[in-house]
């Protein structure tokens, strides 16, 4: 399934711009939106899921816009992991997962067994089985993280959009969110588009990045042709080493140069 | 503290007693959730038996029990069960345990509007009704209005709002009790909360629309849970969240408006019944709308036996008596959520 986005451009009331931004996501893509703090990527995926309108440009679904789908017709096709998370309520981990049935069912219906089945299956894709009757409020970062994709997954949708998932985890459980993401991309077809900081991160497992800087997409393709010392020192500034690693071949980003805070004085 | 803490150590013994039940007989939730039910079902109707027979010995005359006390039980089921309901609803809406009919100003609108078509002569049940329904539906678009920022109502500045908008109403209370009413001591006790309205229409009428609300709002149950994961999160898994937001808050409002014509401002309730239940039956709506109605029935029976009793035969309006029991729960969450960084 198609997402396009065509010379969409959005302003925020504080002056803020997204500037004519046009992107091809044919289905099966693995994109990675990176860019600066205030960049743009969080609004350009609040755009791609319908939560932001346009002012010009055109966000399209299988050739559709976005807005005209009901929520429940875009809730069967897309998926989206905010940024947003409330664990107030001591919903059990199995009740968080059901809701993502919701837009496959009617609301006076209780879970059918098609449902049940397909609550089992993601339950056992995203390893959340052991906690499977825990209140989510009692579990760890890493653990809803697994959940809230868990029940994305239970929305049977084409494309998955996600703002940070490895936001607020330790280094083994990004990489395994990650392996997870590419694994349902790889298995099942489902495109996924998600904003991330860590470049090197975002290198090792798009497949497509698209860089924002201010508002302007400036550059995407191969994340061999994004991370190149050039843009990032132009974007990100001059203090950020780019090289390849030897080990993965791929381009890998860590802080370089001067690291000791300058005393001005200095000869 | 060391009463918050005792507090929280009695309803976590409370809760593993609950489960200890169930999971004894090994029932699956859908069993698990009819039996909490019917366990409610049964301390409802036992309240209400004690709250007939409770009293002096020579009082109990069958006039007294059948004409008297009956018509205070069935307006304290209903009453208890709208205000228990309707917290429940507004708490899941706002994401936000603390969030009451009292609190969001609701109370206080309704009370202002009967005031106000008493006041007025309007007379006649239905512009009465009207003018409470009015008001708050009023209160709470005025409160929504007031919070919303980029089309948006975060929940701390809708709190706040509630709190703004309740004291307008609760001033323009006064201003009406005082122009029209001050030799009133009967308009006084009703602001404060009582269960002695006699006339069976306006029992009747309330009663009707309690249950018309519940059963929306029971109806909507689904999209209630899924509201609690945040507004855009329940978009995202197809909830339409306005029109379900806007049809919930007119039938909580509904139910607050009738309890409010019948038996004044009674608070706490619908803060104190839905947090228990909660902890006992589980966040799930579909079981939590009908658990609480059933709580807060029991609930306010029992306190209104006890306002009638504990200094008879003097009579202390129920409603004084659930805001003495409310405000210290009221801290007590506060204190937990600050110490737990959840209720």
């Amino acid at each position: 399934m198609d997402l396009q986005l065509d010379n969409v451009s959005f302003s925020y009331r504080d002056g803020f711009r997204l500037e004519k931004i046009s992107l091809e996501i044919p289905s099966g893509s693995f994109l990675g939106l990176i860019g600066p703090n205030g960049s743009g990527k969080s609004t350009l995926i609040r755009l791609m899921s319908g939560e932001l309108k346009p002012e010009e440009g055109k966000v399209l679904l299988e050739n559709r816009p976005v807005g005209s789908f009901s929520p429940m017709e875009l809730a069967r096709r897309m998926a989206v992991i905010s940024a947003e998370q409330y664990f107030d309520f001591p919903f059990l981990v199995r009740d968080v997962i059901a809701m993502g049935r919701f837009p496959h069912s009617r609301r006076t219906q209780r879970l059918q067994s098609g449902d049940e089945a397909v609550i089992e299956e993601v339950l056992r894709l995203t390893e959340a089985a052991p906690f499977a009757d825990r209140p989510i409020s009692h579990l760890s970062s890493g653990e809803r993280q697994r959940v809230l994709i868990a029940r994305a997954l239970a929305q049977e949708p084409a494309v998955m959009l996600l703002d940070e998932p490895d936001a607020h985890l330790d280094i083994h459980h990004q990489l395994n969110v990650f392996r997870l993401l590419r694994r349902l991309n790889a298995e099942r077809g489902i495109s996924v588009v998600l904003v991330l900081h860590d470049l090197t991160a975002a290198a090792a497992f798009c497949r497509r990045l698209a860089l924002l800087d201010r508002g302007v997409l400036i550059t995407h393709g191969d994340p061999g042709e994004v991370i190149t010392p050039e843009v990032i020192h132009r974007v990100y500034g001059p203090d950020i080493m780019v090289y390849l690693n030897p080990v993965t071949d791929k381009p890998t980003v860590a802080l370089g140069g001067q690291t000791e805070p300058s005393t001005g004085g200095n000869q | 503290m060391d009463a918050v803490d005792s507090m929280d150590r009695f309803l976590v013994h409370l809760v593993h007693v609950v489960h200890l039940v169930h999971s004894a007989k090994e029932h699956p939730m859908k069993t698990r959730s009819a039996t909490s039910l019917a366990i409610l079902l049964l301390l409802l109707a036992a309240t209400a038996v004690f709250a007939l027979f409770m009293g002096p010995v020579s009082d109990a005359s069958a006039v007294i029990i059948w004409q008297i006390r009956l018509p205070r039980v069935l307006m304290g089921l209903m009453v208890g069960a709208g205000l228990a309901a309707a917290g429940t609803v507004y708490q899941g809406v706002l994401r936000n345990p603390l969030a009451d009919p009292f609190m969001l100003g609701t109370s206080s609108a309704a009370a202002a509007g009967v005031m106000m078509a008493g006041a007025l002569h309007f007379g006649g049940y239905a512009s009465l009704y009207f003018m409470a329904l009015a008001f708050a539906l009023l209160s709470i678009v005025l409160v929504y209005r007031i919070a919303q920022i980029e089309g948006k109502a975060p929940i701390q500045t809708m709190i706040l709002a509630g709190v703004i908008v309740s004291l307008f109403f609760n001033a323009a209370v006064f201003v009406f009790f005082s122009i029209f009413y001050r030799e009133s001591f009967n308009t006084l006790f009703y602001l404060l909360g009582t269960l002695t309205e006699a006339d069976p229409v306006l029992i009747g009428i309330s009663s009707v629309l309690i249950a018309g609300g519940l059963a929306v709002c029971w109806y909507l149950s689904r999209d209630l849970d899924i509201l609690t994961q945040g507004e855009q999160t329940a978009q995202h898994l197809g909830v339409d969240v306005e029109r379900v937001k806007k049809m919930l808050f007119t039938a909580a409002s509904c139910m607050v408006a009738a309890a409010v014509a019948v038996a004044g401002m009674i608070g706490f309730v619908g803060l104190i019944v839905p947090h228990m239940l909660r902890m006992i039956v589980g966040p799930n709506h579909r079981v939590l709308i009908p658990a609480a109605a059933l709580g807060g029935a029991a609930f306010l029976i029992l306190a209104d036996t006890i306002a009638r009793t504990v200094v008879a035969p003097i009579e202390v309006p129920v409603g004084a008596l659930t805001a003495l029991v409310g405000s210290p729960y009221f801290v007590y969450l506060l204190r937990r959520r600050h110490r737990h960084g959840q209720f």
